[in-house]
């Protein structure tokens, strides 16, 4: 059974089918890379399964479970993380705080305990924020912690964002274009976040413009054009499909 | 069966009057994406206009209703200048409250001017009724309905017709292009207001001989024109007009026939009915002037 | 020592009434009127605040709940004898219900149309309390609303109110640190910040709007029901539209999403026109421009003001 499924998946909006009839399958533990020229339905797919958009038609399954349609809220409460093409923190809070906030739905929730600050929720809430330290401190925002989200760069929100979508140590994570509007040293770290990520046998999907980046890290290869699937593969045997040639160069 | 129809005509006068507050809300909101919460207080502003005109300075009804539409006219102007200008690119909180703010300011200087009795306007129109098969009917009432099928029409023309009429059915499809394309964004935004609060004023002063203008009519008037732009679809003003002649419509049915005293409510239930049922209104999706 | 100082306001605070009669002795009935509305309205702005600045939703249906908490506790108290006690939980339990039932319906509006829907309930909750003459007594007002006994202990005197006003406003305020601070806070100000980000983080919006507005509902509720308790008459009219603008003129000045902020406002909004003797109308007008001129130039309010000068982020102090 794949970790992450979907079957005949439909979108439309007013008329242009974004995504149409896409069967997309990722084991466990796998790193796989979705492509495809501009407007070819990636992100909109990314919508679809993680509760953002409604699906028209088809099936999304997680673990073997039917998640179509179900709210975004829930589907992460399942082990599934991502992030936004558009890099999204909370500005106001602190990088730590933004982590924290990402963890706590998934501890459980005693309100009054909370109030009178029992041992218990102590010790939970100081291995969370031991947990998002040693997390900010991977991907080298150790000394930010304490800043509020809102005054570090776009490279910076764009590691705080992925470190934040690990907090809850997710089963799938999703990442929409990693690499986007980041500088060539931070590409290297991301790669090596995802590679990381991939040895820890964490399973992750991302969709990604930069094909260098895709060349180099992705097991599996998945292209979609005109939100069709029209080749799937390792990268190499990807790369020479002249269906994907004339996708992105026969316009 | 004449107490139905007369409840219908006076559903129609209703509608006439909602349908010309809304279309104003639904342009502004059309234009400029913002939800103008003193829009109501055009109407009762434009409403004392016509009343000092009419009964104050004894200018004859036509002229005194042009007068009022003037006069609101140039107030939308400058309360776009004003107020307007300076929240359009603050978040929809703060538009919301710098506008009712404007709402319970403007209300309360009118009580301060004015005074809270309502003030009759009685025209020769609102004076002579039309008896056609039983059902008497005030030749007033006559006018606003085909004043206002005018007015709608007169306004097609100009947005189909003229510059500044087709540069607002851009501007309420795709603001960002308009101003690429070289479109005085600004100007049209000036524009909208003025011709918004004209709208209102011209309702005033065909209505107001027939109900009676007081300060606090503007509230309950933006809430009702505001279920009229829900209910029509957001943006899309032909949809604003239909709701509001059904709203209209509920409301003198509702006062008629289950309760005159909550009839005021009617519009609030018709709104969130049909928003639960369907959130994006009658003719949603749809966008344009 | 942050203790020390907690401890010498609240005795302060508490000594309030003897120290007016010793310092002010002709005006000690008035200004210890003057302190229970601050305090009153100070919780309910309080409690408006919870919606408005910590889940950062617009709602202008705060005056209902208010009204369905006075209304429910004063009929029960003037109609079916109802004790004390009793009348205000009915008035809590009422207006929480209230919200609860208009929340869900209400929260799948988006943004303006939310703003609206919440204002027409207010309106339509006015309409009904005015007309509804058999029930609510509509302009006639309900009248004869008994002081608060509880057993043989009876508040009757000023100073007696003014600690009811007192103990309310720290309840309340208490009530707010405790929603707004820790976790329940960061899922608050994660849905008012970016609902998308915080839906990825397993946070449901819905979830955490209605919980929001329920309480606040519910606080309003009872604090409509103290106040009827102490003014001893309720008339439609306190259920209009302004008091939704007050509300905002309170929260707005003080500084939106701050405990104290929201506090000092309150005061400034009770106390300015007291001192300055204004007529009502007029009243309306400065307040009405005040608000204007406020939301669009410091909407931070006197708390967004105080904290630039001081450089310090207090309001989102890391609580971990």
């Amino acid at each position: 059974m794949a970790l992450f499924e979907t079957r005949g998946l439909t979108r439309r909006f007013l008329g242009v089918t974004a995504v149409d009839g896409v069967d997309l399958a990722v084991e466990a533990g796998e790193l796989v890379s979705l492509i495809g020229p501009n407007g070819s339905g990636k992100t909109t797919l990314f919508n679809c399964v993680t509760g953002y958009l409604a699906p028209d038609g088809g099936r999304v399954l997680f673990r073997g479970q039917d998640v179509t349609g179900v709210a975004p809220h829930r589907i992460a409460h399942l082990g599934v993380g991502r992030t936004f093409q558009l890099v999204s923190v909370f500005p106001r809070l602190s990088a730590l705080e933004n982590l924290l906030t990402f963890l706590q739905q998934h501890q459980e929730e005693r309100f009054v305990g909370r109030l009178v600050r029992a041992p218990g929720v102590r010790r939970l809430e100081a291995a969370a924020v031991e947990r998002a330290r040693s997390l900010l401190e991977s991907v080298g925002l150790g000394a930010r912690a304490s800043a509020p989200a809102g005054t570090l760069s776009y490279g910076q929100r764009k590691l705080l964002a992925f470190a934040a979508a690990l907090m809850p140590d997710p089963e799938l994570l999703l990442l929409d274009e990693p690499a986007a509007a980041v500088n060539p040293t931070m590409i290297e770290q991301m790669k090596a976040q995802i590679r990381a990520l991939h040895r820890a046998g964490k399973t992750v999907l991302l969709v990604e413009h930069n094909m260098d980046v895709v060349m180099d890290i992705s097991q599996r290869v998945v292209v979609l054009d005109h939100g069709q699937k029209i080749a799937e593969g390792p990268p190499e045997v990807v790369r020479r499909d002249p269906k994907v040639i004339e996708a992105y160069f026969g316009r | 069966m004449i107490d139905l129809l007369e409840q219908l005509v006076h559903g129609l006068t209703l509608g006439s009057l909602y349908a010309m507050v809304a279309t104003g809300l639904a342009l502004m909101f059309g234009v400029v994406r913002l939800i103008n919460f003193a829009h109501g207080e055009f109407y009762m502003l434009g409403g004392y206009a016509f009343w000092y005109a009419y009964a104050r300075l004894g200018w004859p009804y036509p002229l005194a209703g042009l007068a009022a539409v003037a006069a609101m006219g140039l107030f939308g102007l400058a309360y776009e200048r004003a107020v307007i200008r300076t929240i359009l690119s603050r978040t929809w909180h703060v538009q919301l409250i710098a506008t009712l703010a404007t709402s319970i300011t403007l209300t309360n200087l009118a009580i301060l001017a004015f005074g809270t009795q309502p003030k009759e306007v009685p025209t020769r129109l609102s004076a002579a009724i039309l008896d056609v098969g039983g059902i008497r009917l005030a030749w007033q009432r006559i006018l606003v309905l085909v004043a206002a099928v005018v007015i709608f029409a007169g306004l097609e023309w100009f947005v189909g017709h003229t510059k500044l009429g087709k540069a607002m059915r851009a501007m309420s499809q795709n603001r960002e292009a308009c101003a690429v394309v070289g479109v005085d964004v600004q100007h049209v935004a000036l524009a909208t207001f003025g011709l918004s609060a004209a709208l209102a004023a011209a309702a005033a002063a065909l209505v107001s001989p027939l109900f009676n203008i007081f300060p606090d009519v503007g509230a309950l008037l933006t809430l009702k024109a505001f279920a009229a732009v829900i209910v029509g679809g957001f943006g899309f003003v032909k949809g604003a007009i239909a709701a509001a002649f059904l709203i209209g419509l509920a409301e003198s049915l509702a006062a008629g026939y289950v309760s005159y005293a909550y009839k005021d409510a009617i519009a609030f239930v018709v709104m969130v009915a049909v928003l639960l049922v369907r959130p994006q209104g009658l003719f949603g999706r749809r966008i344009g002037i | 020592m942050r203790g020390a100082r907690w401890a010498v306001a609240g005795a302060v605070l508490i000594a309030l009434p003897w120290l007016v009669a010793a310092a002010l002795p002709g005006q000690q009935r008035y200004i210890l009127h003057v302190l229970v509305f601050t305090s009153l309205y100070g919780a309910l702005a309080l409690s408006y605040d919870l919606v408005v600045g910590h889940v950062g939703s617009l709602s202008l249906a705060h005056p209902a709940f208010f009204g369905v908490g006075a209304y429910g506790a004063a009929l029960l108290a003037t109609e079916a004898r109802w004790p004390f006690l009793a009348a205000l939980a009915a008035g809590l339990l009422l207006a929480g219900l209230a919200a609860l039932v208009v929340g869900v319906p209400m929260f799948r509006l988006t943004e303006h149309s939310f703003a609206m829907g919440t204002l027409g309930l207010a309106l339509v909750t006015q309409i009904v309390a005015t007309n509804w003459v058999d029930f609510t007594r509509g302009p006639l007002c309900v009248t004869g609303i008994p002081k608060p006994q509880v057993g043989d202990f009876r508040i009757a005197t000023l100073p007696g109110f003014y600690w009811m006003g007192l103990a309310t406003l720290a309840v309340v305020a208490l009530l707010y640190h405790g929603l707004t601070t820790f976790r329940l806070g960061r899922a608050f100000h994660a849905v008012r910040d970016n609902e998308t980000l915080a839906s990825s983080a397993a946070i449901d919006p819905l979830r955490y709007r209605m919980l929001a507005f329920t309480i606040a509902g519910a606080l309003a509720g009872g604090i409509g029901a103290l106040y009827v308790s102490y003014v001893g008459v309720l008339c439609p009219g306190e259920l209009t539209v302004s008091l939704s603008v007050n509300l905002l003129v309170m929260i707005f000045l003080g500084g939106v999403g701050s405990l104290r902020g929201v506090v000092v406002g309150a005061a400034a909004f009770t106390a300015l026109p007291e001192v300055l003797r204004m007529a009502p109308t007029w009243r309306m007008v400065i307040y009405g421009l005040l608000l204007l001129v406020i939301v669009i130039r410091v909407p931070d309010g006197l708390e967004g003001v105080l904290q630039r000068r001081g450089a310090r982020w207090r309001r989102s102090a890391p609580e971990a």
